[in-house]
């Protein structure tokens, strides 16, 4: 048995709409299509999708406003497709709650790699596993103890706290803000270097290669991305 | 009844007295209006001493004052307290009136004073003088003088004072203007320049892959239109496709890049940061399109925070790291480095390739040089340029040389700065 997946597409672009359609549908999802914003948000109400992917440059509305909308009332998965250019608009995206995005041009491989994520994410949805393995990494978020190999890690409470937000969000984007937030407090913003400095020490301990992590993933100028 | 001689009258017994007393008031009058002439001279002078000083400090004022605001500001600062106010009205070069606050009800008088070339009074809702701005070569705008307050008699009273103040900023008008000219024109020779190179480069990196595209793709088509489906299109064909494709989108996202770079527009987003962030999310890119390549990093223990664009060094650090795989070949290890070194971070990115042409040292970060003009790599020389650009806006500096054994090397320098203060957490100990 399969269960149906839908995706609804909001871009303007009708080349990007084929495209999307044709390597989604290919790939097994149901597509839905919406070319501007105010239908996206009818879609996306009406068809009740699993994913939505959703271009920042929309000819009626931000696509950043998609996603507040949507926000107020579903968790669906949001992938954000962007232009270069609209660096600031993208993090505001994900600030609004979008899980994830795209530069254009983006490869086929890239678009499926990160559907495949969000939809899974949704499919499993919040299992609340309490232990979450990655590498030769094991979390056991009840006991909140970490292990590496089998031996115990140690880690201090602020690192055991990023590392848990990290590993509740798997493959999502977390902005900086957002972890300053739930890490150190609100009324933190201006002071991300605390969050540099712990992240690193994280990869420190927890990575094989530090200088090139395999799990925790910069996002460069937008934030971090924790990959199982 | 006697009478008695009234009590302190002044009766002048013979006229002799009465000449006397005409001629004593006389020079007494006199005296007195003299001296009130002196101390009114002496207060003039003191007035006039003032006015002086005050006028050379606006000059001095206006001397060094870099755009139409200060030359206002200046102005202001002068003719605070004394009851009058002036606003600066100012021509652009086309010759219309840019007023630095909009009032149309001035337009008329603007224009008219502009034409007449000479001061002209106007009664609008208050009594108001306006004076053109007179330079050797143009009208550069309209001066125009009210009272401050209904106390202050009208402006035409202190004509000659605000004739040397509209002159005053005449010549400084002129001499902002002829800066902005020159500036302009030197932009104008910059792009043009740019213009050119971009589009010599175009002509040739751009329209070669792109001829190669469309021949590729039509030759599909025409397979496709065949009825026999023998000759299907290969994987190796589609495959070059998008790489030539993959290539030409590489080249316009550097053009896009330099241009924005060169147009000014770019802000930078500084945070204070390690450099480990930024060399991860590098080399993750490069080994989505090299899986395979050797890299070694190097980075010093005790490397501080450093205030840099995140997303704007990781552009750097791959075109760099593109570089080397592209001229070093993808079996020798690439080398990347990070180093404190005195008030600088540094950053380098070594390869075991053949280097840079000895020639070419210097040069290699201007826009469109490229180590061998005649060679076969694509690209068109913007990488290094870019690089060069973004180093720079951060205040640091890029150089390139040639590794001892063979191998090119770019080392970057960043500014260390002050960081930010960092606390360790106390009472730690949480999880273990």
């Amino acid at each position: 048995m399969s269960v149906e997946i839908n995706v609804l597409v909001v871009e303007d672009e009708p080349h990007i709409r084929r495209v999307l359609q044709s390597v989604l549908a290919t790939e097994g999802y149901r597509v839905f299509e919406a070319e501007t914003g105010a239908r996206g948000l009818i879609e996306a109400s009406t068809r009740k999708p699993d994913l939505l992917i959703v271009d920042l440059g929309l000819p009626d509305m931000d696509g950043v406003e998609v996603v507040r909308s949507v926000r107020h009332w579903s968790e669906v998965p949001i992938l954000i497709l962007s232009a270069r250019a609209e660096e600031t608009e993208k993090i505001v995206a994900l600030d609004e709650g979008a899980d994830d995005y795209l530069t254009k041009p983006f490869g086929v491989g890239e678009l499926l790699a990160r559907v495949r994520a969000l939809v899974r994410r949704r499919v499993r949805g919040g299992d609340g596993t309490p232990t979450v393995n990655f590498g030769d990494v094991q979390v056991d978020l009840v006991r909140r103890a970490v292990a590496r190999g089998g031996e115990p890690v140690h880690l201090t409470n602020l690192e055991y706290r990023l590392l848990a937000v990290l590993v509740a969000n798997p493959g999502k984007v977390l902005t900086h803000q957002h972890l300053m937030r739930e890490v150190w407090g609100p009324g933190q913003a201006e002071n991300s270097h605390y969050l540099r400095i712990y992240m690193s020490r994280l990869r420190q301990k927890l990575e094989s290669i530090p200088t090139e992590p395999a799990h925790l993933i910069t996002e460069s100028g937008v934030g971090y991305r924790f990959v199982a | 009844m006697s009478s008695c001689p009234p009590h302190l009258a002044f009766i002048p017994a013979d006229a002799q007295y009465l000449v006397m007393l005409a001629v004593m008031l006389a020079v007494a009058l006199l005296t007195g209006q003299l001296t009130a002439g002196v101390r009114e001279q002496a207060a003039e002078a003191c007035r006039r001493e003032e006015r002086t000083r005050r006028l050379y400090r606006l000059a001095q004022d206006l001397a060094g004052s870099g755009s139409h605001w200060d030359a206002q500001r200046a102005l202001d600062d002068f003719l605070q307290h004394t009851g009058y106010r002036a606003m600066l009205y100012l021509s652009n070069s086309a010759g219309e009136m840019t007023p630095l606050t909009a009032e149309p009800h001035l337009h008329a008088a603007l224009l008219e004073t502009v034409r007449r070339a000479e001061p002209l009074e106007a009664d609008l809702a208050d009594p108001a003088l306006f004076l053109p701005l007179k330079a050797s070569s143009r009208i550069g705008g309209v001066m125009v003088v009210t009272a401050s307050g209904p106390a202050s008699p009208p402006p035409t009273a202190e004509r000659e004072l605000f004739q040397v103040l509209a002159s005053l900023i005449a010549i400084t008008e002129e001499r902002l203007h002829a800066t902005e000219e020159v500036q302009a024109s030197r932009d104008q020779i910059t792009s043009e320049r740019l213009r050119a190179s971009i589009l010599s480069a175009l002509s040739h990196d751009l329209r070669t892959p792109l001829t190669a595209l469309v021949a590729m793709t039509d030759s599909l088509v025409m397979a496709d239109a065949r009825p026999s489906a023998s000759d299907q299109p290969t994987p190796m064909a589609l495959a070059a496709i998008r790489d030539q494709a993959r290539a030409i989108g590489h080249m316009v996202t550097n053009l896009l890049d330099m241009a924005r770079l060169h147009s000014g527009r770019v802000r930078l987003r500084k945070e204070w940061q390690l450099f480990d962030d930024v060399i991860g999310a590098s080399l993750r890119q490069l080994r989505a399109s090299h899986p395979e390549q050797p890299v070694r990093t190097r980075l010093a223990e005790d490397l501080p925070l450093v205030e840099f664009d995140a997303v704007l060094m990781e552009r750097v650090l791959c075109n760099l790291l593109e570089n080397a795989v592209k001229y070093a070949g993808a079996d020798q290890p690439i080398e990347v480095e990070a180093w404190p070194d005195g008030g600088w971070a540094c950053l380098a990115v070594s390869d075991r390739g053949p280097g840079f042409p000895p020639q070419q040292l210097e040069r290699c970060f201007d826009l469109f040089a490229r180590g061998n003009p005649e060679s076969s790599q694509p690209g068109v020389g913007l990488g290094l340029a870019i690089c060069r650009a973004i180093v720079e806006a951060h205040g640091g500096d890029i150089r390139a040389e040639n590794r001892a054994g063979g191998g090119a090397r770019v080392i970057l320098r960043l500014p260390l700065g002050a960081p930010p203060a960092f606390e360790e957490e106390e009472g730690e100990g949480g999880a273990a």
